[in-house]
């Protein structure tokens, strides 16, 4: 029986590519194929579920699906490049390097390798996968000639949209004498470009709403880029307003959710952006930049803000918080959407697209 | 949870708190100012960040720098032969088995020395960053302490500093550090100078910038800094001089009279030795930097430079504070 195995430099339980890669190696499984995850670095909190990479030629067998979550440079893409398995590349996106470079030379030349990385598997694949139509567009850019598009799988953590959206769906009518809590989720990192939402809690402040907040929850990527935001707080005299509340647990997570009245989004760049999923999970209404994927997965449920200014956001998320019946507009349209974007189905859809690749004499247990 | 922002210029209940809506040019001047406040803060071009940079470089060119971090790297330069790896000093790398690695605990000489290289660069890397840190320690005291003063506006004494500034400027922008809600700015305005002010809490700036004032949020130091030598056309200090530091003092000056034009006024607006013991004193207390004599800033004017150094006697308003004049070189 021929196998679909899945690659990833290291296995994070926590992160979405994480999430995504246990998710599709259950979902190959239950299809009848021989699936394991091999790691080019071993995360101690994953190691029972994950194999060395270099173990791999020694369980090779011909007809085996080889599938690489790409989100980083890492040595395992001219590995596999090298190799004569049959290659499917899962983009989960690329952070331009001209994003990173003011803040760490370092990682921004990883992403440059990155894109190198994503050109040099582009003529070895037979399929590449994104998790986006915005993601897409960079593989086709890259050369690569087979696409398809499905949505990440497991994309949520499982406390979020049981409990969070039942909080969330009783705050849905803004709470009078008190300010609005603002909520950002995700990565520290400056592609999130969390100052545009800083700058628009202090003009919010300072025009009516002196008490609003702003919690972000998410893991510090980039030391340099946080010790920016820590200083521009204070700068702006937000120290009491501002909570950064680093990497946090699912339910810690959902807990964030249930408090809050508005996810905003100001990324300069997002392939995907899962916590707009998890918001709408969470019934909590998503105002975001107009940028990257992120209109495209918020499909209409949200309201995209084209300026970026810190007036025309703060003004954006005041209108929301100020009309009750808008405001459940938004999160119901957002259940909606997030109904239809079928994501607890991704990972059976995802080896739908493998299986015909895969040797015959596994397509047929 | 009621804010009031409006990006056509008009508020909808002026009857609310806070509710005062700024023009749409200085909401767009506004958001500038506060872009920039933060560009600012990215280490580009940094020591630190760029021995980072030259260790990847090391790394493409003479293989890792972390050995064993990567169990692939090794093993897929060695298949495909890397045209990296080739050239004189390829001959230092241990013969590798069948996945690729060197037996255990054997290194090349090369290897060797790029561990110390890499050594090296990370001691050099920690040292710059110390570097670095003492040096936004000492230009940069707004963090803490300094937070517990509030902004202390020129207020009576916006108007005789204009005038004395106004009168005495060979032209050219007129710069206020730290400039507050703006009134010397609009004094300097209403008699028709150019003027910009400097002003690191950005709380404070972004009221002075939407009330029609030209600011900058940063720190004085870090703005005078970026300014083209005989720039200005005269400046005023106030605010900054008493919460800096004693150390950071001298080079604030000296860069103050860099900034200046030639025979350019200067304008240095102090809290008194005398009153501050009875007002805010548990604040002060707090504040790195304490007030000065009036002789003392006289003697680091003239250290920084100035000449014609003499009080302005600006302080008869009852406001408390002293001030003096001085020029910039002719």
């Amino acid at each position: 029986m021929s196998g679909v195995h899945h690659f990833v430099p290291v296995l994070h339980r926590g992160d979405a590519v994480g999430r995504h890669t246990l998710g599709l190696r259950e979902a190959s499984r239950k299809r009848g194929f021989r699936s394991e995850i091999f790691v080019d670095t071993v995360d101690d909190e994953t190691a029972d579920e994950t194999l060395p990479v270099l173990s791999y030629p020694e369980r090779a067998e011909p007809g085996d699906v080889v599938v690489y979550q790409f989100a980083t440079a890492s040595a395992m893409a001219p590995w596999l490049a090298g190799r004569s398995d049959t290659l499917v590349v899962n983009y989960h996106n690329v952070t331009p390097p001209e994003l990173m470079a003011p803040w760490d030379n370092h990682l921004a030349l990883g992403q440059l390798r990155a894109q190198g990385d994503l050109r040099l598997l582009a003529p070895r694949s037979a399929l590449a996968v994104a998790d986006s139509v915005y993601n897409e567009g960079h593989l086709t850019a890259a050369g690569f000639v087979r696409t398809a598009v499905v949505s990440p799988s497991a994309a949520l953590p499982e406390l979020v949209g049981s409990d969070a959206a039942a909080v969330s769906s009783a705050a849905a009518s803004a709470t009078p004498g008190r300010g609005a809590r603002w909520l950002a989720v995700g990565r520290v990192s400056p592609n999130k470009a969390l100052e545009h939402t800083i700058a628009a809690l202090a003009v919010a402040r300072a025009h009516g709403d002196p008490e609003a907040t702003l919690q972000l929850v998410g893991r510090p990527a980039t030391a340099s880029y946080v010790a920016a935001l820590h200083r521009y707080v204070a700068e702006l005299g937000l120290g009491d307003a501002v909570q950064f509340a680093g990497h946090a647990s699912d339910a810690t997570v959902a807990s964030a959710y249930a408090r809050a009245d508005v996810l905003v989004v100001t990324s300069e760049h997002e392939g995907f952006c899962v916590p707009v999923v998890e918001a709408m999970a969470a019934g909590v209404p998503v105002v975001a930049f107009d940028q990257g994927a992120v209109p495209e997965v918020l499909g209409g449920a949200g309201v995209l803000v084209a300026d970026k200014d810190p007036y025309a956001l703060a003004t954006a998320i005041t209108a929301v918080l100020r009309d009750t019946s808008r405001r459940v507009d938004l999160v119901d349209a957002g259940r909606q959407r997030m109904a239809a974007l079928h994501l607890e189905t991704a990972s059976e859809r995802f080896v739908d697209l493998l299986t015909p690749l895969a040797a015959p004499a596994a397509t047929s247990p | 949870m009621s804010a009031d922002v409006s990006q056509s210029g008009g508020s909808g209940d002026p009857n609310e708190p806070g509710a005062e809506t700024p023009t749409t040019a200085d909401q767009i001047r506004a958001a500038d100012a506060l872009q920039q406040a933060f560009t600012r803060l990215a280490p580009q071009g940094s020591d630190a960040w760029n021995f980072l940079a030259a260790f990847t470089h090391l790394g493409d060119r003479y293989g890792p720098y972390h050995p064993g971090a990567s169990a692939l790297s090794d093993a897929v330069a060695s298949d495909r032969g890397d045209v990296r790896r080739t050239g004189p000093l390829d001959r230092l790398r241990p013969r590798r088995n069948a996945a690729g690695r060197a037996p255990d605990g054997e290194k090349t000489d090369l290897e060797v020395a790029m561990g110390h290289v890499v050594e090296a660069f990370r001691f050099l890397s920690a040292r710059v960053g110390t570097l670095e840190a003492r040096l936004a320690a000492q230009d940069r005291p707004v963090d803490g302490a300094a937070w517990f003063v509030p902004a202390r506006e020129l207020a009576q004494l916006a108007g005789p500093v204009a005038a004395h500034v106004m009168g005495s400027t060979p032209g050219g922008v007129i710069v206020h550090a730290d400039c507050g809600e703006g009134d010397l700015l609009h004094a300097l305005d209403a008699r028709g100078a150019e003027s910009h002010g400097v002003e690191p809490r950005g709380a404070v700036a972004l009221r002075a910038i939407e009330h029609g004032c030209s600011v900058t949020i940063a720190e004085a130091s870090e703005y005078l800094a970026s300014r083209a030598e005989g720039s200005a056309g005269g400046l005023v200090l106030s605010g900054v001089v008493d919460r800096l530091p004693l150390y950071a003092l001298l080079p604030l000056l000296t860069q103050s009279r860099r900034a200046l034009r030639r025979g350019a006024p200067l304008v240095l607006v102090s809290e008194d030795v005398a009153s501050v013991r009875a007002r805010e004193a548990i604040a002060q207390d707090l504040v790195a930097g304490r007030p000065l004599h009036e002789a003392t800033w006289e003697l680091l004017l003239l250290r920084a430079g100035f000449v014609e150094v003499a009080p302005l006697p600006v302080g008869a308003q009852g406001d408390g504070r002293v001030a003096l004049s001085a020029v910039a070189p002719r």
